[in-house]
């Protein structure tokens, strides 16, 4: 960026060990990062690459503009706190402020070797690639995100073209931004779901092999037709549009002013739609894997920094500091969240393997197993090997090189004093992943003692139920001597793999955690018009924390029609989970829609309503009053908004029987 | 980077997207600006996306140290916690309760409300007038010696040096001339344009030796065989031995008085805040006269404030109390005008001082204290302009005759003004009526 000066020379020299040393040691842990290119910036260029959204090139628009005055103000009230940026691109690309202190960019730089592996293995990730998540060589975001900047900015300043219509046409685009289906990979994101239309049924008469003669007689070409075409109308609001861009990409157009109709697009404006729409895949697995990210980040700099002594001493005071306080801050912190959840899964994974196995000792049974066990035996018994727990250059003649703990290959060169393999620096260098795993076995440290022996008696006897080889070992000591110490790690790297945030607070916050850390919903009182807790219930916080995940913590929007009342009106459905809209909100979507259409655009939604009567009837009981769940659609013909009564059989297309995310108890504030 | 014209293309969306200042007067909220800036709040800064109703989404919090009880209070909720690490491009909910502001000074604020009201106040009245010492531009033939102009002292001996200079050797031939007089050379020096002085001459005349007489036959012989040099030539071969100064040319400079204008205006603003006077006539009258306030400022080089509470007595206070004040006593609006007038006289006299009086109540006052002592006291005190505003939201109610009374009782002048404001959407109209009356005097 500016190797020119002089600092930022200074601080690359500075780093380019630890930053070798940190992709070598993530790599030991078992990860798969991308290859991670650092820049230097300054705090300037940080707040750019702040506004940017971690990239250097971005179209113009006034939205990163808005970011960056933000961020300026911010960072002057002392609120910013930008340590670190790394961008999904392969390589990735990192960006170290040149002043932060050294013990704050060895754990941006631990952090960020993390982010790398979570974004090369996560197939939500992928789906921005070929859908697979294997092969994402191609992945070339930045140049990519250079390249539509340059085509919209050629837009821009096109003296053909008016710039307040571009960018007219990209605020239209982005209010709708998160309308896609983020759940499919992007080269297929716009085909029809499949069972897009039934087949016509004369294909399936034939796959019947119904003779010519039956089928004349029973089923006529014009009843055919009829069938046809009903059913294919049928399926076309059976099975709603999720990729709303996609949708008006294909079928979208423009009103013009001067013939007073609707037109074809621009060659322009495809362009921006194209790109646009290619940029909200590209983000969608960030914004769907927030949680996860961070908190596997912060899990693995925390493991580096402070288990690995990746800090050095007095480093590692200032990095304790920084840890507290990132983990530290206030309301919902995704590192929190996130990382609790992923020690969490370890914790368990590695206490199943230890049961399982002790379970397999003869004479210990599900429920005999908290009266025989000596939870403190077993506690020695797990500590790591002491050659593995502590090497340095004096016990290097201890290690076994056939050992599978031992790294054969560098304990070798280390021995014949290859400056490359530092023991007394970086003891890691000599060991395997799966010696490193017996170093950090999570049952060992201090503060889960007594994780073990918390195993509820439903799990053990879950865990016993269908075991048959129940008396494979003979006493405890080989029991856990037969422990995979790997089993934790593995199983995290599988999860995160296949999760997002929605499935894995999901199948993780447990019931433990939630009571815990004292969380609790809230909702608003209609009696006293302001929030009030609304449920400690570990399943409702649950409930509603998944809200705050679900489609982006947005309301899914979907087009039902493309062809409404056969008017070519667009037909747009707000798919009601209990939550309302912010209708105030959704009509000035709907007029930028409307730019996107060139026709009469229509949503459909639910609302919550309160009549006079039941108002007054709650405030004189104090109590809550009961709403009302009133279909309505709106629509917006370019100049006015109307109101109307949805259709019966329209609502029940859009409110979903099985969810709501409204978490108020019945006896509220009685 | 393109992020600087991003930057300047999100400043003029803002611009574009800010209330308009009749909208921010009557509903906006007034409390985050103080008299040095004034704080517009800006529309729906982001763009607008398909988003939960924020009342009915609720959600989740944190308790701190234990868990809290269900129905209790949470207050508003904490958005989550903002990304740090632009990885991400917006955090679900972490926008909402954020506010951007357009912020202007006093003078912007007069000049948008000008515009948007249609006003044209030009501050009048007195101009106050101040002596100034200005610079160093007048003279005169006396003063202390540092302030003596020397520079011109020199220029003028210079001129006269010049001006007396002459070719003396040119002239001592000419003495030299077969048969010259001191009168005959005088005269033809004096055609030769030689500024020499016939008593130089008569001095001079005896110092040529006899023998030297009578070397030229003519004058026109001489003039042709001798070279004249000029003033220049002589000043550089021989430099300036001396400057005449004379006395006559010495001037000592001293500096000009220059009138300064400068407008000043003070603001008494007075408030009913007896126990009828309860929060909604309250909020009107704060919406009236804080923008009045803004205004005011703007257009004056100079304004000062007055802040009088009454009920039945009246009481200066602080700007950051006024519109807080309540009491329970009744009311005599005249304590206040008592009060405003004792002020007035000793810190701003009408000599020097725009006055403006601004009134506001619910029109309740002590029976005949309108009549009686009020409107002569109105008459009494001099000012560009009395106002009186009354705020009864819903209508006024029957004893309230204040404002009444006083429009009767000035039906026919022009330096007062009664407005009545009794809901939000009539203050710009109130602020119009006040700003667009003026004592024409």
């Amino acid at each position: 960026m500016r190797d020119d000066r002089i600092n930022a020379r200074r601080e690359a020299t500075r780093l380019t060990e630890p930053v070798e040393e940190a992709a070598n040691l993530a790599r030991k842990l078992g990860l798969e990062p991308y290859p991670v290119n650092y820049w230097i910036v300054d705090h300037d260029e940080m707040n750019e690459l702040i506004a940017y959204g971690g990239f250097q090139e971005r179209y113009p628009h006034w939205r990163w503009g808005m970011a960056y005055d933000r961020q300026q103000k911010q960072d002057q009230f002392g609120m910013g706190k930008a340590f670190e940026i790394v961008n999904n691109d392969n390589p990735a690309h990192a960006f170290l402020q040149e002043s932060n202190s050294l013990a704050d960019q060895k754990a941006v730089i631990t952090h960020v070797e993390a982010h790398a592996d979570f974004f090369a293995n996560n197939e939500w990730f992928g789906l921005f690639g070929d859908g697979q998540g294997d092969d994402r060589s191609d992945l070339d975001a930045a140049a990519m995100l250079e390249r539509h900047g340059e085509t919209i900015r050629s837009h821009v300043e096109d003296p053909d073209i008016d710039r307040e219509e571009v960018e007219r046409f990209i605020d239209a685009v982005l209010c709708l931004e998160d309308t896609i289906d983020q759940h499919r990979a992007f080269a297929r994101a716009d085909e029809r779901r499949e069972s897009d239309a039934p087949p016509d049924l004369r294909e399936r008469l034939d796959d019947l092999d119904v003779s010519d003669d039956v089928r004349r007689q029973a089923f006529d070409e014009e009843w055919l037709d009829d069938l046809a075409e009903a059913e294919e109308a049928a399926a076309r609001l059976d099975e709603p549009h999720a990729d709303v861009l996609a949708f008006l990409q294909e079928h979208g157009r423009q009103f013009d002013e001067e013939t007073g109709r609707a037109e074809e697009f621009d060659p322009w404006q495809k362009e921006v739609l194209d790109i646009l729409r290619t940029e909200s895949y590209y983000f969608a697995g960030q914004k769907m894997t927030k949680v996860m990210n961070e908190g596997w980040a912060s899990f693995w700099e925390s493991l580096m920094m402070g288990d690995e002594n990746f800090a050095d001493g007095d480093e590692f005071v200032t990095y304790a500091d920084h840890m507290a306080r990132v983990l530290g801050s206030p309301g919902l912190n995704p590192y929190k969240l996130g990382m609790e959840l992923w020690e969490y899964v370890e914790n368990v994974t590695n206490r199943r393997e230890v049961v399982d196995n002790l379970l397999r000792v003869e004479g210990v049974t599900w429920r005999n197993f908290h009266d025989v066990i000596d939870f403190e035996e077993v506690a020695e018994l797990l500590a790591p090997d002491p050659e593995i727990e502590s090497v340095t250059a004096e016990t290097l003649d201890d290690l076994d090189p056939s050992d599978p703990r031992v790294d054969a290959d560098a304990v070798e060169r280390a021995r014949d004093g290859d400056m490359d393999v530092n023991v007394d620096r970086y003891p890691w260098k000599v060991l395997t992943t799966a010696g490193l795993a017996e170093r950090h076995f999570s049952l060992c440290r201090p503060q889960n003692r007594g994780f073990l022996r918390r195993i509820p008696r439903a799990e053990l006897e879950r865990l016993a139920r269908y075991m048959f080889d129940d008396a494979k070992y003979d006493t405890v000591a080989d029991a856990v001597g037969a422990v995979d110490y790997t089993v934790g790690w593995e199983r995290m790297r599988e999860l995160r793999e296949s999760h997002n945030d929605v499935t894995f607070i999901d199948a993780f916050l447990s019931e433990e955690f939630v009571t815990e850390n004292d969380y609790f919903t809230y909702e608003y009182s209609e009696a006293t018009a302001d929030f009030r807790v609304a449920s400690t219930d570990p399943e409702d916080v649950k409930k509603k924390l998944l809200l705050q995940f679900t489609n982006f913590g947005k309301p899914t929007v979907a087009v039902y029609d493309g062809n409404f009342e056969n008017r070519n009106e667009l037909l747009l459905g707000h798919q009601y989970n209990g939550i309302a809209l912010d209708i105030e909100q959704a009509k000035q979507v709907l007029e930028r829609t409307y730019d996107l259409w060139g026709r009469p655009v229509n949503l459909m939604t639910v609302v919550t309503e309160y009549d006079e009567h039941e108002l007054e009837i709650a405030r004189r009981r104090n109590r809550e009053p009961t709403p009302t769940e009133v279909g309505r659609r709106i629509r917006y013909d370019g100049e006015e908004f109307e109101t109307h009564e949805l259709d019966p059989e329209l609502k029940e297309r859009i409110a979903a029987a099985d969810i709501d995310y409204d978490t108020k108890p019945d006896e509220w504030l009685s | 980077m393109g992020l600087r014209e991003d930057l300047d293309r999100f400043r003029e969306v803002g611009e574009r997207r800010r209330d308009d200042l009749t909208e921010f007067i009557r509903y906006g909220d007034l409390g985050g600006s103080d008299a040095d800036s004034i704080r517009v709040p800006i529309k729906m800064i982001d763009l607008p996306e398909f988003a939960y109703d924020p009342r009915d989404r609720g959600g989740v919090g944190q308790g701190d140290g234990d868990t809290p009880d269900v129905g209790q209070p949470v207050g508003e909720p904490q958005p989550a916690d903002g990304d740090d690490d632009g990885d991400d491009d917006g955090e679900p909910g972490d926008e909402a309760g954020d506010h951007e502001y357009y912020e202007m000074d006093p003078e912007e604020f007069a000049e948008e409300l000008d515009e948007e009201l249609g006003l044209d106040l030009e501050p009048k009245g007195k101009e106050v007038v101040e002596e100034v010492e200005g610079d160093f531009t007048e003279l005169t033939r006396a003063g202390p010696d540092s302030t003596l102009d020397f520079e011109r002292l020199f220029k003028k001996g210079l001129k006269r040096k010049l001006a007396t200079d002459f070719d003396e050797e040119f002239v001592r031939e000419a003495m030299r001339v077969e048969g010259a007089t001191p009168d005959a050379v005088f005269r033809w020096c004096r055609e030769q344009n030689v500024l020499v002085s016939r008593a130089w001459i008569d001095d001079e005349w005896a110092s040529i030796p006899d023998e030297e007489r009578g070397r030229w036959e003519s004058f026109e012989e001489m003039a042709g065989s001798v070279e004249r040099t000029t003033t220049a030539e002589r000043i550089r071969q021989d430099g300036i031995q001396e400057v005449p100064f004379r006395r006559e040319d010495e001037r000592y400079r001293h500096p000009e008085v220059v009138e300064e204008t400068e407008k000043n205006v003070v603001v008494v603003n007075i408030r009913d805040v007896s126990g009828s006077m309860r929060e909604g006539k309250r909020e009107l009258v704060e919406r009236t006269f804080t923008p009045l306030d803004w205004y005011l400022t703007g257009k004056y080089d100079r304004a000062e404030f007055v802040y009088i509470a009454h009920d039945a007595e009246a009481w200066e206070v602080d700007r950051e109390d006024f519109f807080g004040i309540r009491s329970g006593g009744g009311t005599r609006i005249s304590s206040a005008y008592e009060l405003a007038a004792e002020i007035l006289e000793e810190r701003y006299p009408w000599a020097e001082w725009n006055r403006y009086v601004f009134a506001a109540g619910d029109s309740e006052n002590s029976s005949n204290d309108t009549k009686e002592n009020v409107v002569p006291m109105m008459e009494s005190i001099p000012a560009n302009l009395h106002a009186y505003v009354e705020t009864q939201p819903g209508g006024t109610a029957i004893n309230a005759t204040h404002a009444e009374e006083v429009e009767r009782a000035f039906e026919d002048e022009t330096g007062v003004v009664v407005t009545y404001v009794s809901d939000p959407a009539d203050v710009t109209d109130a602020i119009y009526r006040i700003l667009s009356t003026e004592d024409t005097e």
